[in-house]
């Protein structure tokens, strides 16, 4: 149960290549750089200056999460857990459960492209970009941000890079759990399976802390998730509002911010921004012009500090008024209905909320995820879909060709785009994204 | 008269086009980029003046486009190059009966774009991060085999037996394997014509993904290449039309939209006169209706007559 982050272990800096032998003189070992002036610091700073500085009159309430992300991604704070700190690699593990038997989860997928830098060191050249940062960071020698001692990491069988991934981190020292996941959503034989993996997840988590779940216990930790639910509802409803009062690029920090912050925290700092968001609202206070194109995102997840493609979105003139990832929207809109408050019935109805609503291209089939995009246009008016797929995301890369399908079949206009996490391609990301939305001026130009 | 200018600011050549007042084409210019693209910029766009012997005022209106476009402020707006290629390939293709398709080829991009009847852009696709099978390719292998740029096309037909593979789209690779190439002994029309089919190939799968029209129109610095058309012609299996100026088809785009970009606002300035005329005398009219008997002086002319 050893995490390489508290250990305390001094930093011993390997020789490299070129100075065996070179220098005769022997070298000092290199003093650590104070976090705030570490590559991955200076990432994040320059990602949240453009989020906060290249807009007007962000919403007051936002302050929370900007400050919040300089604490923890500049700086280097850790938020402190209650209980002990359970690592997920993916949306699907419950952290009802986590919550329920008094620790807290961190969700680990990494966003940074100094850790994808560092993972491409020993995984193959072909794999996405999100599996490379994540285990990037989780080998790093580095002060890791808002990723204390790690208990125990749970690691969904999603993709084959997640499942892979698995034992590359018990290589790495951590405790892994497999939570099984099945392949298909359908059937039902896979709907017991999976309410058994989750089952037995429930039994490892209580080897972890001790505790027992317990009808009281998860109801309670249900009741604070869904309060997170229901902050999450409402802020995503005045997304709804044309023209836009809120960005995208702030509603992917808010969403974002809720992988590593304090959950009671987390709340009551949604629901400040709901206050003030209504305000707005009431006042017409807009974010974007009347005739911005209005989008929504879909496919590989944008997590902090990789938010390229949703900023240049909006600093194009755009705005996101709606998205279909597992780093916002996929995380918090579906709660869990439960039929019976008993234990079993409580879990087993967790277990549901957790597969079937979930839109991830690892199914076999995935028309949930088709319909949900038609759905989200609709709702929140958007002229057309930005489908962002990570160069070595086999699942998303192949499913583009059906969701571009209904879209076309639909009238809705697709911007595809495979990217990863350097920087090199914004330029030319900028010019498919203006002509993107170029033409679907063009087009709603047209139709008047 | 008044003239309207479109500036295209590529990779590798700065195009200027002015249209007249008709929107049609009145004058072109096309110059390296070089290092100091700004100012090489400016320096095209007075140079057209000059060839044309027009003053600066009589260009109402400047629209920026390419990748430089942000940066040359300048310009009254800018636009990014696909709608621009889109309009100007629009008007530039009803010369051949219209066309829907358009492959362009510029000096570090490759693009195929998809229009409608209205020149606006549909659909379009860009070749991901590499410089594979663009302009800069064409100029790395004219230089590997020691001919100009512009011999090319030429010797794309003097291939006597049939074109030899050039596996490597890689700019670097291919360099290495033209070498080897040309050391085994093959010649250079063979070599070119492989050149090109490979160009080919990997533009027409872009073109495929956005969807081919009857006509497909070819345009960028490449399409000066007679023999990559024809091979884009042989791999596409329908007719490949080259503008006469396929350079500065996207700087005529933006030339035409800077011209209805700017008869729209004078539009709107014109009807703001008018609607500020008409408030002026709806107040006027208010006024003299306020004023009562005790004033009598007819200096308003409310009470003349």
């Amino acid at each position: 149960m050893n995490g390489p982050f508290n250990s305390g272990k001094p930093v011993v800096p390997e020789p490299s290549p070129q100075s065996a032998g070179a220098s005769p003189r022997a070298r000092k070992p290199k003093e650590p750089l104070p976090f705030g002036k570490t590559k991955q610091a200076r990432e994040a700073e320059k990602v949240l200056n453009h989020i906060v500085d290249d807009f007007d009159d962000n919403p007051k309430a936002m302050d929370y999460f900007y400050d919040l992300f300089r604490r923890v991604y500049c700086r280097g704070e850790t938020i402190a857990p209650d209980g002990p700190l359970i690592g997920t690699t993916c949306i699907q593990a419950p952290e009802e459960l986590i919550y329920a038997m008094g620790a807290t989860p961190v969700r680990l997928c990494n966003g940074s492209y100094h850790y994808d830098q560092i993972g491409a060191e020993f995984m193959p050249s072909k794999s996405c970009s999100l599996v490379k940062a994540t285990l990037g960071m989780l080998t790093s020698d580095d002060p890791v941000p808002r990723v204390g001692k790690l208990d125990l990491v749970v690691n969904p069988t999603t993709c084959d890079q997640k499942k892979k991934a698995s034992a590359m981190m018990q290589d790495m020292g951590h405790a892994v759990f497999d939570l099984e996941l099945p392949n298909v959503k359908e059937s039902e034989a896979s709907r017991v399976y999976w309410q058994r993996s989750v089952r037995s997840f429930a039994e490892e988590i209580r080897k972890v802390t001790g505790k027992k779940l317990t009808r009281k216990n998860l109801k309670a930790a249900l009741a604070r998730t869904q309060r997170a639910e229901k902050a999450f509802r409402v802020l995503d409803g005045f997304r709804k509002a044309s023209p836009s009062i809120f960005l995208g690029k702030d509603a992917f920090l808010v969403v974002n911010a809720y992988f590593f912050d304090n959950l009671d925290n987390w709340c009551e700092a949604v629901e400040r921004l709901n206050d003030e968001l209504k305000i707005r609202y009431d006042n017409a206070v807009r974010a974007a012009q009347k005739k911005a194109p209005r989008i929504v995102f879909t496919g590989s997840p944008p997590i902090f500090p990789n938010l390229k493609l949703p900023l240049l979105i909006e600093r194009a003139g755009g705005v996101v008024v709606s998205d279909e990832t597992c780093s916002a929207n996929r995380m918090l809109y579906d709660m869990t209905a439960v039929d019976e408050w008993l234990v079993n019935d409580m879990v087993d109805s967790l277990a549901d909320k957790y597969l079937k609503p979930c839109t991830c291209p690892i199914f076999t089939k995935n028309d949930d995820r088709r319909r949900r995009l038609l759905e989200l246009v609709k709702k929140f008016e958007a002229d057309g879909i930005v489908y962002q797929a990570f160069a070595g995301c086999q699942v998303y890369e192949m499913e583009q060709r059906s969701v571009a399908k209904t879209l076309d079949e639909n009238g809705i206009p697709m911007l595809y785009v495979e990217t990863d996490y350097s920087p090199d391609d914004e330029g030319q990301l900028s010019t498919r994204i203006e002509a993107f939305l170029e033409s679907i001026k063009t087009r709603k130009r047209m139709r008047q | 008269m008044n003239y309207f200018a479109g500036l295209d600011i590529g990779s590798t050549a700065i195009k200027v086009v002015f249209v007249d007042e008709n929107g049609r084409l009145a004058g072109e210019h096309v110059t390296p980029t070089g290092s100091l693209f700004y100012k090489n910029a400016k320096e095209a766009f007075e140079t057209l003046l000059t060839k044309m012997a027009l003053q600066r005022e009589q260009v109402r209106y400047l629209i920026a486009t390419g990748y430089g476009r942000k940066l040359f402020k300048d310009a009254d707006d800018s636009i990014s190059e696909i709608t621009a290629n889109g309009i100007g390939a629009h008007e530039a293709g009803k010369a051949f009966g219209g066309v829907g398709t358009i492959i362009n080829i510029g000096g570090q991009d490759s693009k195929a774009i998809r229009i409608d009847s209205h020149g606006g852009v549909t659909n379009f696709v860009m070749n991901d991060k590499c410089a594979a099978g663009t302009g800069r390719f064409l100029d790395v292998a004219a230089r590997n085999l020691e001919i100009g740029l512009e011999e090319l096309g030429d010797y794309h037909f003097k291939a006597v037996a049939g074109p030899l593979d050039i596996n490597s789209t890689c700019t670097v690779f291919a360099e290495s394997e033209i070498i080897g190439l040309l050391a085994n002994g093959h010649g250079k029309g063979e070599i070119i014509s492989g050149i090109h089919n490979s160009i080919a190939r990997r533009t027409v799968r872009l073109a495929k993904k956005v969807g081919l029209d009857e006509r497909v129109y070819f345009d960028g610095g490449p399409a000066l290449n007679k023999g990559l058309a024809a091979a884009i012609e042989d791999e596409l299996g329908r007719e490949v039309v080259v503008p006469e100026h396929p350079q500065t088809t996207t700087a005529f785009g933006a030339a035409i939209l800077a011209r209805s970009e700017f008869l729209a606002e004078s539009a709107e300035r014109r009807a703001e006169k008018v609607e500020l005329q008409a408030q002026a005398a709806l107040a006027e009219a208010a006024k003299s209706a306020s004023c009562g008997p005790q004033c009598g002086s007819g200096a308003c002319g409310a009470h003349a007559g």
